[in-house]
């Protein structure tokens, strides 16, 4: 019995060193053609990863993602006149920046993968960055919105289609003084779901509202809630509008409904978080967004009409961004080869920096800034009438 | 005093503890008779509150019922008390019913599998997206939205009596089917000691499968009840009603039923005047401080009896 251990033991430890060595040459050769940049030829297939939540808590929100960022490139494979052919390899991250972390380490390590959509929270951009960047991948993100993103460190590397949160706080607070008359003097609550997006947005507007004089009311609700019903019951006669930078739309509808249920008259203000037209329906609310709902707009209904053909079953707001990701990565795939050259790591970063569309899915142009930011980006506002999403501003 | 909030603060708290006492007594159940903590029950507490959406779904959808409320709510608490009772058979026969006599670590992280199972099967299943009850829109009877003015002018909806009364009802049926039936007395000697059950002749197997029977069933109510009052379901939403159950179910006295009572309601107040008088940000905090603080003073429980042992 001792001998067999012993040669179990044994066998185990030659084991590990054999895939420590294996392992540490493989990295060093994975890094060395990282710095290199080595991607696949235009002749073949080139993969794109695409890091998101495809399950897990916010297992909704990174399926949609998924489902069209796939549909682009469907599209785009579909035409014989598109060179080189895509393909998404899908990443898993939960919403978790751990999980996503292990995740990029292996796109980072996989030679194949040119580009990187994704990841999906703020979080999760900070965890993997380092990786990504070291890995010489760009990464571009249809729903990370932390300010900080594109304060210049991840100049390069990390792009999005969509505004940041700097943009979005204070044209919540103007609106909310300008035309649902919030003044010197009045309440406002600001709720935030305990997330670090929800919260640096409830700190941009808070902060906002207070340099307009207005009172504050900071409170805060695990994103797990399912009661708000104790909360809502804080509300007071006098508070003129609640803000909810909530993730969930569902939990924006439910909290409007019990506000209702109490008799309170404040009015509901939802960040793009609550963007969902078939979740949040709460009537007189409002809701800011970075870009319109596709599904309404009438230059998009083939898309969304072939978008479903392909992937029944409802499609949130937080998708149709990364279509346009994957719009932006072709094209400057495409381009690259086109040029002659080979798609590389590198030449996807330069291109990608370069990217100027006119008009997208999104109804707006995409041309990103130094630091990643999409220009002249802006947030509108919707008002909710009849349970459907008017822009009022 | 701001009685109105008060009072609000009072039927929250009453109405949460109401669905974490059910949850918390299919803890105690199990516990007192295996000395399993099953982490899967929160589980059976989510598919029950997906049963109840399915039949909505299935009599019209939420804005379209066609089918009488009350019919409706009968059906729901039915269906969903007999698929969490069969959940709970069927978890104890295939994942647990093996390690009756292994060391207790094996259960528990069978259970934690269970459970992880469970969340990702319907999350595939059912899709991660977060349904609703919407009973503030049902059909000719909103009865989220509907209810009764109170003193100090606090408003109690129909959904929340529902879910207070019929919390009631089961605990008392419970009680009288535990104190007055030939299987409740088998239930209550097998968890007394099981090896001496089963020398007087109990079926203690039997036994078993009744007690994750009802206890799963009870979940399943409990799901219903927190949605028609609360709205969502989700695949992952049995996690923190189960954290919170089994607090309720350890403050109370692991292994006492009155203890899991009122351990529910303990928790379900503490929420919900935490939220109303110091921060909601706290509230978490706030429960399980109390947990703490009672496991300090008295490990066993606030209606728990501690486990003497012949030397």
């Amino acid at each position: 019995m001792f001998r067999r251990l012993c040669l179990v033991a044994v066998v185990a430890a030659t084991a590990a060193v054999a895939a420590g060595c294996g392992g540490g040459s493989s990295s060093k050769s994975k890094t060395t053609s990282a710095a290199g940049g080595g991607g696949a030829g235009c002749s073949g297939t080139v993969s794109l990863g695409m890091l998101a939540p495809i399950t897990g808590p916010a297992g909704s929100i990174g399926s949609d993602q998924l489902h069209w960022a796939q549909f682009y490139v469907t599209q785009w494979n579909a035409d014989s006149s598109n060179s080189p052919k895509l393909k998404i390899v899908q990443g898993d991250t939960q919403l978790d920046p751990s999980k996503a972390s292990t995740v990029a380490q292996q796109f980072a390590s996989n030679k194949s993968i040119v580009g990187v959509i994704g990841p999906a929270g703020s979080d999760e951009v900070e965890a993997t960055a380092t990786i990504l960047k070291k890995a010489g991948l760009a990464f571009a993100s249809g729903s990370a919105t932390r300010v900080s993103l594109t304060d210049g460190k991840l100049k390069g590397f990390f792009f999005r289609d969509v505004p940041n949160d700097g943009v979005q706080g204070p044209t919540d607070a103007d609106y909310m003084a300008s035309t649902l008359d919030v003044k010197s003097g009045d309440t406002v609550m600001v709720v935030d779901d305990q997330e670090s997006y929800s919260t640096g947005l409830a700190d941009i507007v808070g902060k906002e509202l207070k340099g307009n004089g207005v009172k504050v009311v900071r409170e805060s609700v695990s994103q797990k809630a399912t009661d708000f019903s104790s909360l809502t019951a804080k509300v007071s006669s006098d508070t003129k509008v609640v803000f909810l930078p909530f993730q969930i739309a569902s939990e924006a509808q439910l909290f409007a409904q019990q506000l209702k249920s109490q008799g309170k008259s404040a009015v509901v203000f939802g960040s793009d978080g609550t963007f969902d037209s078939s979740k949040f329906t709460a009537d007189g609310s409002y809701i800011s967004f970075f870009a319109p709902d596709v599904t309404t707009l009438s230059s998009a209904k083939d898309t969304v009409a072939k978008f479903k053909k392909q992937f029944p079953g409802g499609t949130s707001p937080f998708g149709a961004p990364n279509y346009v990701l994957a719009q932006i990565y072709a094209e400057a795939i495409s381009t690259i080869c086109k040029n002659g050259d080979d798609p590389t790591r590198a030449a996807v970063r330069a291109e990608i920096a370069k990217t100027n569309l006119s008009d997208t899915l999104l109804g707006t142009p995409v041309k990103f800034t130094m630091n990643g930011d999409v220009a002249g980006a802006k947030f509108h506002v919707f008002k909710i009438e009849n349970g459907k999403y008017v822009t009022v501003s | 005093m701001n009685w109105n909030l008060f009072v609000t603060e009072l039927v929250s708290g009453i109405t949460h503890g109401s669905v974490y006492a059910l949850i918390a007594l299919g803890y105690s159940m199990v516990y007192g008779i295996l000395k399993l903590l099953n982490f899967a029950h929160g589980d059976v507490y989510m598919v029950g509150a997906f049963i109840g959406y399915g039949l909505i779904t299935v009599f019209g959808g939420p804005l379209a019922l066609d089918v009488n409320v009350v019919l409706l709510l009968f059906l729901m608490f039915g269906c969903a008390m007999l698929g969490g009772g069969l959940l709970g058979v069927m978890i104890e026969r295939f994942a647990y019913r093996r390690l009756r006599n292994a060391p207790r670590i094996a259960p528990l992280i069978t259970a934690l599998g269970v459970s992880f199972f469970l969340e990702n099967a319907a999350q595939l299943v059912l899709g991660a997206q977060y349904q609703s009850y919407n009973s503030f829109s049902w059909t000719n009877s909103p009865i989220a939205l509907n209810g009764f003015t109170l003193p100090a002018h606090a408003r109690v909806s129909y959904a929340q009596i529902i879910v207070v009364v019929g919390a009631i009802v089961l605990m008392i049926f419970l009680t009288l089917f535990v104190q007055r039936t030939q299987t409740g007395k088998a239930m209550r000697a097998t968890s007394f000691d099981r090896e001496a059950a089963s020398m007087m002749g109990i079926d203690v197997d039997r036994v078993i499968v009744v007690t994750f029977f009802i206890g799963s069933a009870l979940a399943g109510a409990a799901g219903v009840f927190n949605c028609i009052a609360y709205q969502q379901v989700w695949p992952y939403m049995g996690f923190q009603a189960g954290l919170f159950a089994f607090t309720a179910a350890v403050v109370g006295g692991i292994g006492s039923l009155p203890g899991a009572v009122l351990g529910g309601l303990l928790i379900g107040l503490a929420e919900s005047f935490a939220t109303g008088y110091i921060s909601s940000t706290f509230q978490q905090a706030i429960v399980f401080a109390i947990l703490i603080a009672v496991m300090l003073i008295r490990p066993s429980g606030l209606l728990g009896r501690a486990d003497v042992k012949k030397v």
